[in-house]
């Protein structure tokens, strides 16, 4: 019955408003065809000829029109002109091409003015209308306005009046009727094709309304909204602020689980344009479970531009801190990881680069194996964008992975690394990750030794060495020391490294490093070049060294250099990688008689005996080792004190062994020989009586037979 | 190095026991030894076998861990395509 009534109130609304307007039955309510004006004159088929010429007067476009394209009228509708003569071409018939275009251009603006014409005059009723307590009148009004959104004219008229774009808002809003939300919802979306409506809907508090339409049960709603939404924040300032405001990614994320392919690359594309360089946005889509939606779409959909969009948003949260971790569990890499090899240039990119800012948090990750092997693939490239990321991506998920490790060296990877370290050139961004992922590669697990010797065989020692050379890249140059160090470990490639030249740039760099480190003072300041310390090149070139020093021809080299002085030097550091990488190679230089002097005459006994008492196991092996070999021809008070420091270490957590063992040690010179050439049968352990050993001299000379030293001996060759 | 000692250890016994821990340590951490060196590890074989079920485990000196690179310190720039 009320619907009945406010029907009846509705059509009354509707004749009254088209009285007010000279534009022809729309057919609202009298179910009329919509006619275009012209065509109403011949409607009016009783009026007379001076009537309708008269109607024609009141209206200026048609004034022009029968002016100038007579042609134009239809029929029953006359010519203005007082002196046509329809025997005769009109002067625009006589016109050439190009004025005939003009004429077209100028019919359209005749009718363009119509339709603006017609819309200024409905606006102010329309918007009353809109308003209306009656939700049948509120529809009706919104379905006329959506109509008149369709011609360019009417929609540009409609766009100026605030007052109509903040009608059709509260209508939309407020309407339960899914119809009227629906054409208001069209309208806001097609008056947001310009920058003037655009600006008409933000002014109208627009935005809270149509993040509110996010929720509507009904798709077109949502199409609609989200279309419009996304026009904004592209194209309006303070777009972007109002729809964080009105908690639009809230609404926005759970969004992601609808299944259209267009829908979803609108939405994933307003994702982006709101948490690109905004930290309180990424949170909030981690918050509303946005990883997991994102990925699945990456596992799911083929369309392009969708993955395309969503790519995007996965590049912007991976800088996150705390989205990152979420979209590697969500399984992240193995989804972009899917998308590298097709067609699409820039969905591969943005795949890569997102990889990349993911890999160091995906150091842990299973099923990486095809990526991998992609990523081996890729350094083949000879685009710097690919080959930054996947040396970047390989570098991380190389590192402390003996799995990834293993898998990339038999897919061929140390060759495709040494590759892109040629074509790197001076890149840094390529060279560092592929030096780094060379490093990883050839330590650390089963497959290390097969690296290594890999390196040599693709001839990448001279290219690895090169990159010691200036201009110092420090990041590259720290890298490369340490590959060189894990490549010196396979005895095949100790004279190749030698033979390149590495030696001398090795202590060329460590100079430079070490005084870099006194130069700006010692303790707790360090020193940093290129974000790198000068202390780790210094730990690093010692590290190589010492590995370098296991085969014999290098150690003379090392020797030679007068490099000795300079690792005593070390074994003062304050850095305990420094006292363990020169303690080692002191180690090793100490197996040559001549080098076991120089040590002693720089002073290294007293640092070494601190050292003794290191809780690192490796300082402390490396420094008795060096003791012992150093003092083998020292006289007996000294290799007494060694003795004794050796056992107060080894007592240090004994107080009661040591008394015995200190009480049970004559002091006397004669404790140890002096005869140094004496050699002492060999014994076992397991024959020594247990009960009734005496401790006089002559036992003691038997005890320590290693003390002896015979010049005469020649050392065995090692390796 | 092994400070646990069995009592009645003379410090002699001691000082072998910890002469050749230190020469297995090296030769585990894969540095060269001397002739006299290698010499004395056969002297005191009984020794030897003995220490090599107290040796560490765990690797010693394999040298700088690996360590991750932070590409995600800053968002790259995006073109809009």
């Amino acid at each position: 019955m009320s619907l009945q009534m406010s029907e009846a109130e509705g059509a009354v609304k509707v004749e009254e408003w088209q009285q007010t307007f000279y534009a022809p039955d729309s057919g609202i309510q009298s179910g009329a065809t919509t006619i275009r004006d012209e065509d109403s004159v011949s409607a009016r088929a009783g009026e007379s000829a001076t009537d309708m010429e008269a109607q024609y007067s009141l209206t200026r476009a048609q004034r022009v029109r029968a002016a100038m394209f007579p042609e134009t009228l239809v029929e029953g509708e006359t010519a203005l002109t007082a002196h046509s003569n329809p025997d005769q071409p009109t002067n625009v018939q006589r016109l050439a091409e190009p004025s005939q275009l003009l004429k077209t251009a100028i019919v359209h603006l005749i009718n363009y003015q119509d339709d603006a014409e017609l819309a200024t005059r409905a606006v102010p009723e329309l918007t009353k209308l809109l308003a209306d307590e009656d939700q049948v009148v509120v529809n009706k009004a919104a379905l006329i306005v959506n109509q008149l959104t369709r011609k360019e004219a009417s929609r540009r008229v409609l766009m100026q009046s605030p007052q109509m774009v903040s009608a059709v808002v509260r209508a939309m809003q407020n309407t339960g009727d899914l119809e009227t939300a629906r054409c208001a919802a069209s309208v806001l979306h097609s008056l947001s094709h310009q920058r003037e409506g655009l600006l008409a809907i933000f002014k109208s508090g627009g935005i809270p309304a149509l993040v509110r339409m996010l929720s509507s049960p009904m798709e077109s709603v949502l199409f609609y909204a989200i279309t419009t939404l996304h026009n904004l924040l592209l194209h309006q300032e303070g777009a972007k602020m109002a729809v964080r405001l009105a908690d639009g990614l809230q609404r926005m994320v759970p969004l992601l689980k609808k299944t259209n392919p267009k829908f979803l690359a609108i939405t994933t594309d307003c994702l982006q344009l709101l948490s690109y360089g905004n930290q309180e946005s990424k949170l909030i889509i981690l918050a509303n479970g946005g990883p997991e939606s994102l990925v699945f779409i990456m596992r799911n959909h083929n369309y392009e531009k969708l993955l395309w969009t969503t790519s995007r948003v996965l590049k912007v949260l991976s800088v996150c801190p705390s989205n990152k971790p979420a979209i590697v569990d969500a399984g992240g890499m193995q989804a972009l990881g899917q998308h590298l090899t097709g067609s699409s240039q820039r969905l591969t990119q943005n795949c890569l680069w997102t990889l990349r800012n993911l890999s160091d948090a995906a150091t842990k990750q299973e099923g990486l194996d095809g990526l991998l092997q992609i990523l081996v693939s890729q350094l083949g490239s000879d685009d710097v964008n690919m080959l930054t990321c996947a040396t970047g991506i390989l570098s991380n998920l190389t590192c402390n992975n003996a799995r990834n490790k293993a898998l990339v060296t038999q897919s061929g990877g140390v060759e495709a690394l040494i590759h892109a370290v040629l074509r790197a050139g001076e890149k840094e961004d390529v060279a560092e990750p592929a030096v780094c992922a060379l490093r990883h590669l050839t330590s650390r697990h089963p497959d290390a030794e097969l690296a290594q010797n890999a390196v040599r065989l693709h001839y990448g020692i001279p290219a690895i060495t090169k990159l010691l050379g200036q201009p110092h890249y420090w990041p590259v140059v720290k890298a490369t020391v340490g590959l060189i160090r894990n490549l010196a470990l396979c005895p095949a490639n100790q004279a190749p490294l030698r033979e390149s030249g590495t030696i001398p740039r090795l202590v060329n760099l460590l100079l430079k490093a070490h005084q870099e480190t006194q130069r700006h003072g010692s303790g707790a300041q360090q020193t940093y070049q290129d974000g790198v310390r000068m202390e780790e090149i210094v730990e690093g070139c010692t590290g190589a060294l010492h590995i370098l020093a296991r085969d014999p021809i290098n150690r003379g080299e090392i020797a030679s250099m007068q490099t000795i002085p300079l690792f005593v030097q070390l074994l003062y550091s304050y850095v305990e990688n420094i006292k363990r990488v020169s303690a080692g190679v002191l180690c090793e230089l100490a197996l040559d008689k001549q080098c076991a002097e120089m040590i002693d005459a720089e002073g290294a006994s007293a640092p070494l005996m601190e050292l003794l008492h290191s809780p690192n196991e490796g300082i402390a092996t490396y420094a008795a080792a060096v003791l012992f070999r150093i003092s083998e021809d020292k006289s007996s008070d000294y290799r007494k004190r060694v003795s004794v420091e050796l056992t107060h270490s080894l007592f240090k957590h004994d107080p009661a062994a040591w008394e015995m063992a200190h009480a049970a040690m004559p002091l006397d010179p004669g404790y140890i020989p002096d005869d140094l050439d004496a050699v002492y049968p060999p014994y076992g352990y397991s024959d020594l009586p247990m009960d009734g050993l005496p401790l006089d001299a002559e036992l003691h000379e038997q005890y320590m037979p290693e003390m002896t030293y015979d010049p005469r001996q020649v050392y065995p060759n090692p390796l | 190095m092994n400070r646990e000692e069995a009592p009645g250890k003379s410090p002699e016994e001691m000082y072998i026991q910890q002469k050749v821990r230190v020469l297995l340590m090296l030769k585990k951490m894969g540095s060269n030894l001397t002739p006299n060196e290698e010499a004395f590890l056969r002297n005191y074989a009984g020794v030897v076998h003995s220490q090599m079920s107290q040796l560490p485990q765990h690797p010693i000196d394999q040298g700088a861990e690996d360590v991750v690179m932070a590409f995600s310190r800053s968002e790259t720039e995006d073109r809009r395509q």
